[in-house]
């Protein structure tokens, strides 16, 4: 067959019934940013895409809970409807400021973040940031809903653990008052490019103590990686240069992959620099 | 011949006479042409590097319903017995033949009426291929016994490459040299010798507007409609393929969204054209951002420089050996060859030079121009050179090069006498606007910095020639008919003003009639900085004659002198109504002479001198090697800005590409495969990424014998850009980085390497 379809479900049915079972090869599209670059590299060849924009009112809008603990986010919320949010910019300012990194705003303007998850590319920026938030997604399939936490979320390159026919609906986030956060993103090319490193951080300080923290990792690894060993040198204790730099030294165990963006080793190092200034940074 | 005048229209920044065109998009592109019954052809390209070509199965592509036809190198030759092309040699076939040479080559076409019909079908087409060891890297490839071509071609219409008629057992397509004075006898007896090699990467053009060319071959008559930069060239080449006059080929070319010297001589053309007159129906192919990156791209190189110097810090003598890769086939990388070989020692006076050039064959996609036919990569290596040999000397990098420097009257090393170069002029402001004698913070913390300067020329492709035709009509009102192709640079503006400076007209009000060789004259390209200097003196001439000859009318019309009648009162005296026209024309092609084949010795090698002075101030982070360059200042010689605007424009928009080319760009390969060929992942500049002070400025001169003092701006800010940012970073961190791109890794290293030699 020439070309593809291209549909608009106006119902969650219609959308499972276009997906079609695990063998099928439509895909649900989001912005489409990912799907073209692999279909213009005949990465993969879909018969058909399958828009979510008006499958169902719950894949749309950010909305904070009436107690103000947490945002539930529509998977198809675009980049710039996230970064130009009042609520989101006054509650999670780490994701306003992440966004002004994140590719262009053309790019910004159609993406969404649930085709930003679901494509499970390790060199995103907003996948170690919503992990460091303790956020979790709605999942919706053929066979109901599920809560997964996004630590059991990515399977691999390319890979997650969403189940066949299985789409993203929701992502929940916490809000965290008292906690200091970053993202810092490491190009090595130019300004508007996938990350060489990112680093996402949370902070939560009482006085001079850090009481607890986030330390996730990207772009170095096939998944997005929290850095467990580094946190737990920093969790109950204070925060001096000396514990600073062992927290950065304790990651020289991670296996990073080198790419086109910088090899495995500087990546390494870029990492240890970079996570040690930021975490000064964020403890001052 | 001319000097300045006051006139009214030089100097003026009129805006692009096509601007609201563009900007309402009704410019014309040859992306928007369809012709009816028009067919799509889309590329199959080799998988392999370097393979013979076992069997090519189309037959399930040509059963696809909608397929029109699958074309392979065997239905061209039914038609073109001999379907070889190229503007050195004649070396690249139409679609491959026999074997493929390089990873993207295209083998097959597909021709459809519905291009995605036609893509849908690559995908069914089946090659067989026989691997042969392919060679990728240019030194090696100069001895290896792994051969991309059994034999040299070299093209009948480039008499100086004759000699290498037949060449067998190489890849050495052309060998460049320039012999001056004793160099053994001055390196024997130097105070200090120094010797440093560089290296260059694969970058390519990204032109906004890929390629597209739509040709239309019927009734023997052949129409193209291209994105190219050479009309001229293509009809003549187009002609010379199909055996044709050239009067049954014809050439049009309307607007093109960038070319930067990769839409030159004859690309997409020689396969479309050959498809059109196989099926007898018009082709259209279109090529897609990612196809760009195996159509044409800028030559990587080695660079090994030697030169002997005094104590004082005088050079007497300079030994390059500049090796080129020019990828599976020649294109014009010959005379990049020789056109950046023969400035390859800098311009700086030295007693003695010595000058190899090599162009070299491997299995990369293939090399051609881009933006400074090879002078950016030279001028990488000489200044450089020239920090490293000042920082051992202790000598400041300023003085070294005052002290070294090509003054105007003195001969380059090739022996034509340097006129109207304003390099000292140019180094100076460059010096003078990033403020090279204010205190610079050395250190904070982590961050260093530093700065740098470098300067660098380049010689113009000669001999080339230039034909006009003004036409006043009935009316008063003017047309005038070039080849220049307008790309974005602004040629038609600048011509525009200049017949309306001879003709007293308002420029805007002057209609450029656009490249169609059955219209418009000869040109022999857009490229090179030499239209401004050639067609504008050129379209000067023609609008003189026409100038004349509307005086001379006046005179036959007995109108007493200085009676200063428009031109529409003249015609209707003469004709008793509202007709005729006057037709003033132009040629130009400026003083030649043939360089001595073994020494590259001449009177006079080039027209005119690309001039081009940068400096820049980097901040490195030292614990990271990320960097950035906090001001950047390019300086050009223009002779005489025709229009200031559009100069700047030029300063900074070669900036900008040079500036990708030094620290972000590269075309990465892994056994012959490229792996970064799309914009997602070969990075270009954006604004984001260029510095905040970029400072893009032409010194005050006057080229003489230019068109109202003006020279080429196009390319010179190319030049000496990269160095100044090598220059600086060396400055700062205490080490110099041979190869480019200077990325935050490789700043890394350097700095690594330094602290464990024991050093800073
Ligand atoms: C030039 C460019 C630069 C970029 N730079 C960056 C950058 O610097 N940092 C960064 O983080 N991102 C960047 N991006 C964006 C990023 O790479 C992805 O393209 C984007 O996040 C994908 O979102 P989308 O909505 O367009 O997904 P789509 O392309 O629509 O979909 C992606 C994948 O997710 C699936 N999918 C989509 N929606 C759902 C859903 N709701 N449930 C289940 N599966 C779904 C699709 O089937 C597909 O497999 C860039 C993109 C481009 C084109």
């Amino acid at each position: 067959m020439i070309g593809l379809d291209i549909h608009e479900p106006q119902s969650l049915e219609e959308a499972f019934a276009l997906l079609g079972d695990d063998e099928s090869t439509a895909r649900p599209m989001g912005g489409g940013t990912a799907l073209m670059l692999m279909m213009k590299a005949r990465l993969f060849k879909p018969s058909a895409l399958v828009s979510l924009a008006k499958a169902d009112p719950r894949f749309h809008g950010i909305h904070l809970s009436s107690d103000g603990k947490a945002f539930t986010i529509g998977a198809m919320t675009t980049f710039a409807a996230l970064e130009h949010h009042d609520a989101i910019a006054k509650h999670l300012p780490v994701i306003t400021q992440t966004m002004v990194t994140l590719a262009n705003p053309r790019v910004r303007n159609v993406a969404t973040i649930g085709g930003n998850l679901a494509h499970a590319d390790p060199h995103l920026d907003l996948p170690p940031v919503w992990l460091s938030l303790d956020s979790s997604i709605r999942t919706i399939g053929p066979a109901g809903e599920r809560i997964v936490p996004l630590a059991d979320f990515f399977a691999g390159y390319y890979e997650t653990n969403l189940l066949p026919g299985e789409l993203i609906m929701q992502v929940h986030v916490p809000v965290s008052p008292g906690w200091r956060r970053r993202y810092v993103k490491i190009t090595t090319r130019s300004a508007h490019d996938w990350p060489a490193v990112g680093i996402a951080l949370g902070l939560q300080m009482q006085a001079e103590l850090c009481t607890d923290v986030r330390i996730v990792l990207s772009a170095a690894t096939d998944r997005p990686l929290r850095l467990e060993a580094a946190e737990s040198i920093l969790r109950g204790q204070k925060l001096t240069p000396g514990r600073i730099a062992d927290a950065a030294q304790a990651t020289g165990d991670i296996h990073i992959e080198s790419d086109s963006r910088g090899s495995a080793d500087y990546k390494a190092h870029l990492l240890k620099v970079h996570l040690a200034r930021a975490l000064q940074d964020l403890s001052e | 011949m001319a000097t300045i005048t006051a006139g009214s229209q030089i100097g003026r920044s009129i805006p692009r006479l096509e601007s609201r065109d563009k900007v309402t998009g009704r410019a014309e592109y040859t992306h928007h042409l369809k012709l009816p019954g028009m067919l799509y052809g889309k590329i199959f390209r080799s998988t392999m590097p370097h393979a013979k070509i076992r069997k090519v199965d189309t037959s399930a592509a040509a059963a696809l319903p909608g397929v029109y036809r699958v074309v392979t190198i065997d239905d061209i030759r039914t038609v073109i017995p001999h379907p070889y092309y190229g503007p050195a040699f004649h070396d690249q076939p139409v679609l491959a033949d026999g074997k493929v040479r390089f990873a993207g080559e295209p083998v097959a076409v597909v021709l459809a009426s519905d291009p995605a019909v036609a893509e849908e079908a690559l995908g069914l087409i089946e090659a067989e291929y026989e691997e042969l060891p392919a060679v990728y890297d240019e030194l090696e490839a100069a001895s290896s016994p792994h051969l991309v071509h059994d034999e040299l071609k070299p093209a009948a219409t480039f008499p100086d490459l004759q000699h290498l008629k037949g060449r067998r057992g190489t890849n050495i397509a052309l060998d460049y040299k320039m012999r001056r004075g004793n160099v053994d006898a001055a390196f024997a007896s130097a105070d200090h010798v120094f010797e440093h090699e560089f290296r260059t990467q694969q970058v390519m053009h990204v032109p906004m507007e890929p390629f597209v060319t739509v040709a239309d071959v019927a009734n023997g008559q052949a129409t193209l409609h291209t994105a190219s930069q050479g009309p001229s060239f293509v009809r003549i080449e187009i002609a010379r393929l199909l055996g044709w006059p050239e009067n049954r080929v014809r050439v049009k070319v309307p607007h093109l969204g960038g070319g930067f010297g990769g839409k030159l001589y004859i690309k997409l053309e020689a396969l479309v054209t050959s498809l059109s007159l196989l099926v007898a129906r018009p082709v259209k192919i279109s090529l897609t951002m990612e196809e760009q990156f195996f159509m044409v791209t800028r030559h990587p190189c080695t660079f090994r420089i030697k030169s002997a110097v005094t104590k004082a810090g005088k050079i007497t003598a300079r030994k390059c050996e500049v090796w080129w890769n020019g990828g599976a086939y020649a294109d014009i990388g010959p005379r990049v060859t020789q056109k950046a070989g023969f400035t390859s020692a800098g311009p700086y006076d030295i007693e003695n030079v010595w000058i190899d050039s090599f162009a070299v064959y491997t299995n990369r996609p293939p090399c051609g121009a881009l933006r400074g036919f090879g002078a950016p990569q030279t001028a990488w290596a000489y200044e450089c050179h020239m920090d490293m040999m000042a920082r051992e000397l202790d000598l400041d990098p300023v003085a070294f090069r005052r002290m070294n420097m090509l003054r105007n009257g003195r001969p380059q090393a090739g022996g034509t006498v340097m006129e109207d170069a304003d390099i000292e002029a140019s180094m100076d402001l460059a010096l003078e606007r990033i403020g090279w004698n204010a205190p610079l913070e050395r250190v904070s913390g982590n961050i260093r910095r530093g700065r740098g300067i470098a300067i660098g020329f380049k010689g113009i492709t000669a001999p080339t020639t230039s034909v006009a035709i003004v036409n006043v009509y009935a009316d008063g009102s003017c047309v005038l008919y070039i080849s220049t192709v307008d790309m974005g640079q602004g040629s038609d503006t600048v011509m525009a003003q200049i017949v309306g400076e001879v003709l007293n007209l308002d420029p805007e009000k002057i209609k450029v009639i656009h490249p169609d060789t059955d219209v418009t004259p000869y040109d022999m390209g857009t490229l090179g900085s030499r239209s401004t200097y050639h067609m504008g003196t050129a379209v000067r001439l023609a609008a003189e004659d026409a100038k004349n000859k509307i005086e001379e009318l006046a005179r036959d019309l007995d109108m007493p002198p200085g009676s200063n009648l428009p031109v529409a009162e003249l015609l209707r005296k003469k004709y008793g109504m509202q007709a005729g026209n006057i037709i003033g024309t132009g040629s130009f092609m400026p003083d030649y002479q043939k360089p001595d084949p073994e020494t590259g010795q001449t009177r006079k090698a080039t027209p005119f001198w690309g001039v081009g002075a940068s400096s820049a101030e980097v901040e490195i982070d030292m614990e990271t090697g990320e960097f950035k360059v906090t001001k950047l200042v390019n300086i050009a010689d223009v002779g005489v800005p025709i229009n200031p605007k559009l100069v700047e424009a030029q300063l900074s928009g070669a900036g900008i590409m040079q500036y990708g080319f030094t620290t972000i760009e590269n075309m990465i390969f892994r056994d012959g495969q490229l792996t970064n060929g799309s914009l997602a992942d070969y990075k270009i500049p954006s604004l984001l990424d260029m510095p905040k002070v970029f400072i893009n400025e032409a010194t005050r001169s006057n080229q003489k014998d230019g068109p109202f003092g003006a020279k080429g701006a196009g390319e010179s800010t190319t030049i000496a850009l990269s160095p100044a940012i090598g220059n600086a970073i060396a400055d700062a961190i205490g080490v110099h980085i041979p190869d480019l791109p200077v990325t935050p890794e490789a700043v890394y290293r350097a700095i690594q390497s330094l602290k464990n030699a024991g050093g800073h």
